[in-house]
């Protein structure tokens, strides 16, 4: 399963170009190439690299191996049919883990995009109540179950349709440019990655590229099933383009506004899951 | 300082491409389960690949103070 894990990886990065490109287009300009991110991957690797004087030296290199070693493990339980609550929680992690690069740096720019990316946690892993409606129609949290189950009862996209914007807000929070990308904010530089440059952002670009597969393939075997390679690859693509359509017609959002967005929409899932669950358990 | 981190990143380079080939190895001759084949990759992936980095970057330079505000 390593040359998976290694494809994966490539194949993330590529989503990450194309939704660069598509961003572009829709904007008038060229846009870079779709291989880009891959690019990016590799040019870092080459760079001069240190650690800054200000740094907590261990923490700082230590961090990136945390990053690329909870998504390796989110990647297993996802090739495996494992546990929903896995992959979520590996996700939880990660808003820690950019909390860390952030502090890590001792620059005031890493720590405003640590602290933010704290804020957006409060609202973003709420979020996760879509997985209670899951469990309510499929009676399992194995990724394996709820494929068996869509088999048989058809796609969750169509029987719970909210739960699936919901997780839609969750992939829409996690792209690059989007309206709640508050942690990587310009006016932060580049948030809690400022001071990881040469071979550490190669690194978190590698985390970066696993991170997308996982989470965008997770979606589509949630929502709609098990598909064959190739249309997975296709609906992979088309999710990713569909979240780029909307990163690239939507301004920023304040961290506020990021926030108060998210928590609404929190509030309406759980009212939806209360009303699923008392409609569906006899 | 110039080198030193390179040479550390050659050494655990090699240890976490070895622990990877000998994790997969092991398990395609069913010697270990799969999730310790599982564990010892999450391990030693993300090593291989930032080792790697390091021991192939241009140069190795001084730490030095970033940016911290006016």
């Amino acid at each position: 399963m390593i040359p998976e894990l290694v494809l994966a990886t490539l194949f993330g990065l590529l989503l990450l170009g194309i939704h660069r490109k598509v961003i572009a287009r829709i904007q008038r300009r060229p846009g870079p190439p779709v291989w880009q991110e891959i690019l990016h991957a590799a040019k870092f690797s080459f760079k001069t690299t240190w650690i800054p004087a200000t740094a907590s030296g261990a923490l700082f290199a230590g961090i990136v191996l945390v990053a690329i070693g909870i998504w390796t493990a989110a990647f297993f339980v996802m090739m495996t049919g494992g546990s929903l609550l896995v992959i979520f929680g590996i996700y939880m992690l990660h808003k820690i883990v950019e909390h860390a690069f952030g502090l890590s740096s001792g620059s005031p720019y890493g720590k405003f995009g640590g602290v933010r990316s704290v804020i957006s946690a409060a609202s973003e892993i709420p979020l996760f109540v879509s997985v209670a409606v899951i469990a309510i129609f499929t009676g399992s949290l194995a990724l394996s179950d709820i494929i068996a189950w869509q088999q048989v009862h058809g796609p969750l996209f169509i029987t719970a349709f909210p739960a699936a914007i919901a997780m839609y807000i969750v992939l829409l929070s996690k792209m690059p440019f989007g309206p709640f990308s508050i942690v990587e904010a310009k006016e932060l530089v580049s948030g809690y990655k400022t001071e990881h440059f040469g071979a550490w952002r190669a690194g978190l670009e590698v985390c970066n590229g696993l991170k997308s597969t996982v989470l965008i393939a997770t979606f589509i075997l949630v929502f709609v099933g098990q598909l064959p390679l190739l249309w997975m690859v296709v609906s992979m693509i088309a999710v990713t383009v569909s979240l780029s359509f909307a990163c690239a017609i939507t301004p920023m959002l304040s961290p506020f506004d990021s926030v108060t967005i998210q928590s609404l929409v929190t509030g309406v899932m759980l009212l939806y899951a209360g009303i699923v669950y008392l409609g569906v358990t006899p | 300082m110039t080198g030193r981190m390179k040479q550390i990143a050659g050494k655990l380079l090699a240890g976490g491409v070895t622990a990877c080939g000998l994790a997969f190895a092991l398990n395609w001759y069913s010697w270990i389960p799969f999730w310790a084949f599982a564990a010892g990759v999450v391990l030693a992936f993300p090593l291989a690949v930032l080792s790697l980095f390091l021991w192939w970057m241009a140069d190795e330079g001084e730490g030095d103070i970033p940016f911290i505000g006016y």
